[in-house]
């Protein structure tokens, strides 16, 4: 079966894919011009038929850029998109607060189902037309705002105790328009009320009330957990970016409570010495940030790496200024923090040889 | 498998769309079909008109702050007649915290042991609120008392301006207590909300509803105690039903006189629902006095 006869793949594959020929095609013509590679007519002329016909079938599907230009327009359209999103779902809020009193409780009920079937619905007709996805976007955060407001609105209506119960159907609702509609940014509301969630359980077994769940951190490990297990789904090979997703929040939601831990240890489980917890937690951080790179280096995820590296740093540094800013001039406390600035590049710099050479030799 | 279309998508949002809702207002109606909890009487003192300014302006709804107080044990804590955050009161001891849940074992004999105890973290628990009760008798006392106390100091010292203005604001508490300061006071807590209304049966001037304690510890020159904060309700603001609203639109925005001369304008019955949850039955407006 010819790739044109396969099923589309989603949006972002189809992009990946053509930045991949639009790779190809420019290695292709340095190769020709330093005569290491010399195609005949007839094989030139096949494969850009065979191109130029797939990137046209991507653009007619999902209104992919098929050169630099239209990516650079699209990382804007990115950002109008993003931006345009989070300020019509503020929109609908403050709408809903400067009418809601005019209306019976039956009319504003109605008012918040509607609102929330309605934006759904229109999310859904927006998908069908939008091949690039961006008006889709900002069509479901509104349809996810409404819904949030319609369930907060409800509680404060009828008087209902707060509950963390109400993340769960929100978690929910960011999931389904996430992974239907291909949203990256869905995903990460739908992941932040999970980690809400599941530190206000964890925080309940222990009889804390779950609106103080933050006031531990290690509230957040099981979730942390969760996150970093959820992307080894198979269900996640359709949906380039979300595995990174589920990755970053599961760093930070680990990485995040064990910088607090390190420094301010009385707010710990744990009931030892605060010193002897905080430097637990700061030889964890070093330990787990290393473990992050060393494991996002040999899988070959980016954003596992680059976390780690941030993480590092960020322990490395807190702990120099915890131990130098008080007792060094300035001059020489910034001056040892390049250094091991340098120092973090040359460690780095010597594992991604390290891994080279290993490919190589596992190639041959 | 079928492949996931947009239909899918539509039918799986508004079910969860409708199932959600259906539960919160399934709640909402369990509160308020069986016979209320408790019923009470509370007027302006308790139940204040939110202050205006941008955000009136910005949001068109209503809701009273539920105004509650603790009678803290130290008779010199005054709390200006209202409690949003909570208090210390003398009934909260180390063996009443121990049946709430928090850990007391370790006692409060040296400041380790103390501050093992002051990180445990807030509970909720079931908080008593009663209206008109001895506490509020006792909170009129001690500004009776002070009042009579600093009266007599300026008497006392005549010509300082310093005892002039402590006895001024001695009467003026006293004032504000008798007249503007609320009522209600959270006297007891526990977890088990028939065995407190067993204990306290009268539901028209006993609230049971869910509030929050944290640890705390109090005492100074080497007599230390374990104690509690009663540090917040779970809901302090009530929403007013659109049907009840023009009674207390109209007295939203006029100025008011200083707050030891206002008498409340209206008074409002408050029920208390099966799932312990309040809402607004009737609102009255008071003659002016």
């Amino acid at each position: 079966m010819s790739d044109q006869t396969k099923p589309l793949p989603a949006r972002r594959q189809a992009q990946q894919r053509a930045d991949e020929i639009r790779a190809f095609q420019a290695e292709l013509a340095r190769l020709e011009a330093a005569e290491v590679l010399a195609l005949g007519k007839t094989q030139r002329q096949a494969l850009a038929d065979y191109h130029q016909s797939l990137l046209a079938t991507y653009a007619s599907a999902y209104d992919i850029d098929r050169d630099t230009r239209a990516s650079q327009i699209s990382l804007g359209m990115r950002v109008a998109s993003f931006l345009g999103a989070l300020a019509l779902a503020a929109s609908a809020f403050f709408l809903f607060y400067q009418f809601w009193g005019r209306f019976s409780e039956a009319a504003q009920v109605a008012i918040l189902i509607i609102s929330a079937l309605g934006s759904l619905g229109l999310t859904v007709w927006v998908q069908g037309r939008d091949a690039s996805g961006y008006f889709t976007k900002l069509a479901a955060l509104v349809a996810f705002a409404c819904f949030v407001l319609n369930i907060s609105m409800i509680g404060q209506i009828f008087n209902i105790t707060p509950s963390d119960k109400a993340l769960l159907p929100w978690a929910a609702m960011a999931f389904l328009l996430a992974y239907a509609c291909d949203l990256r940014l869905l995903l990460a509301a739908g992941i932040a009320c999970v980690i809400a969630f599941v530190a206000a359980r964890v925080s309940t077994w222990s009889g804390i009330y779950w609106l103080h769940a933050g006031e531990r951190p290690e509230n957040f490990f099981v979730a942390a957990a969760l996150l970093l297990a959820l992307p080894r789904l198979s269900l996640h090979r359709r949906y380039p970016g979300f595995a990174a997703i589920y990755r970053v929040f599961g760093l930070l939601t680990v990485f995040i409570p064990m910088l607090i831990l390190s420094h301010w240890g009385q707010i710990s489980y744990l009931d030892l010495q605060p010193k002897l917890i905080e430097g637990g937690y700061q030889v964890g951080g070093f330990a787990a940030s290393a473990l992050a790179i060393w494991i996002g280096t040999r899988r070959e995820w980016p954003e596992t790496v680059n976390t780690g590296i941030t993480f590092f740093v960020l322990f490395l540094y807190t702990k120099l200024y915890d131990w130098w800013w008080d007792v060094m001039p300035k001059y020489l406390f910034f001056l040892v923090l390049g250094l091991t600035a340098l120092l973090v590049l040359l460690i780095l710099k010597r594992l991604r040889g390290v891994i080279g050479r290993s490919d190589t030799g596992e190639r041959a | 498998m079928k492949a996931w279309t947009r239909a899918h998508t539509l039918a799986a949002g508004a079910a969860l769309i409708v199932l959600t809702n259906a539960v919160a207002l399934a709640g909402a109606f369990l509160n308020r079909n069986a016979e209320a909890e408790s019923r009470v009487t509370l007027s302006e003192r308790e139940l204040a008109l939110p202050y205006g300014g941008y955000r009136q302006a910005e949001d068109s709804g209503l809701a009273l702050q539920l105004n509650w107080r603790v009678l803290d044990e130290d008779p010199d804590s005054w709390n200006h007649g209202y409690a949003r955050h909570g208090g210390q009161p003398a009934w909260l001891n180390a063996a009443h915290l121990a049946t709430l849940g928090f850990d007391t074992t370790a006692g409060a004999a040296t400041s380790e042991a103390r501050q093992r105890f002051t990180r445990q973290l807030p509970r909720q628990v079931l908080l008593v609120l009663e209206l008109e009760g001895p506490a509020w008798q006792q909170a009129v006392l001690r500004a009776r008392e002070n009042a009579a106390r600093q009266t007599a100091a300026a008497a006392a010292n005549p010509g300082s301006e310093q005892f002039a203005k402590q006895a001024e604001a001695g009467r003026r508490r006293l004032a504000l207590e008798e007249t503007h300061a609320s009522r209600l006071f959270a006297i007891d807590a526990g977890l088990d909300a028939d065995a407190l209304r067993r204990r306290y049966p009268d539901r028209s001037r006993h609230l049971i509803v869910r509030g929050t304690v944290r640890p705390a510890e109090r005492g100074r020159d080497g007599d230390h105690r374990l104690a509690g904060h009663v540090s917040q309700l779970a809901i302090a603001q009530v929403n007013v039903p659109f049907a009840l609203r023009p009674v207390l639109e109209p007295l939203r925005s006029p100025p008011r006189p200083e707050p030891e001369q206002q008498a409340p304008r209206y008074e409002v019955q408050l029920a208390i629902g099966q799932r312990l949850e309040p809402w607004i039955e009737r609102v009255t407006t008071l003659p002016e006095r």
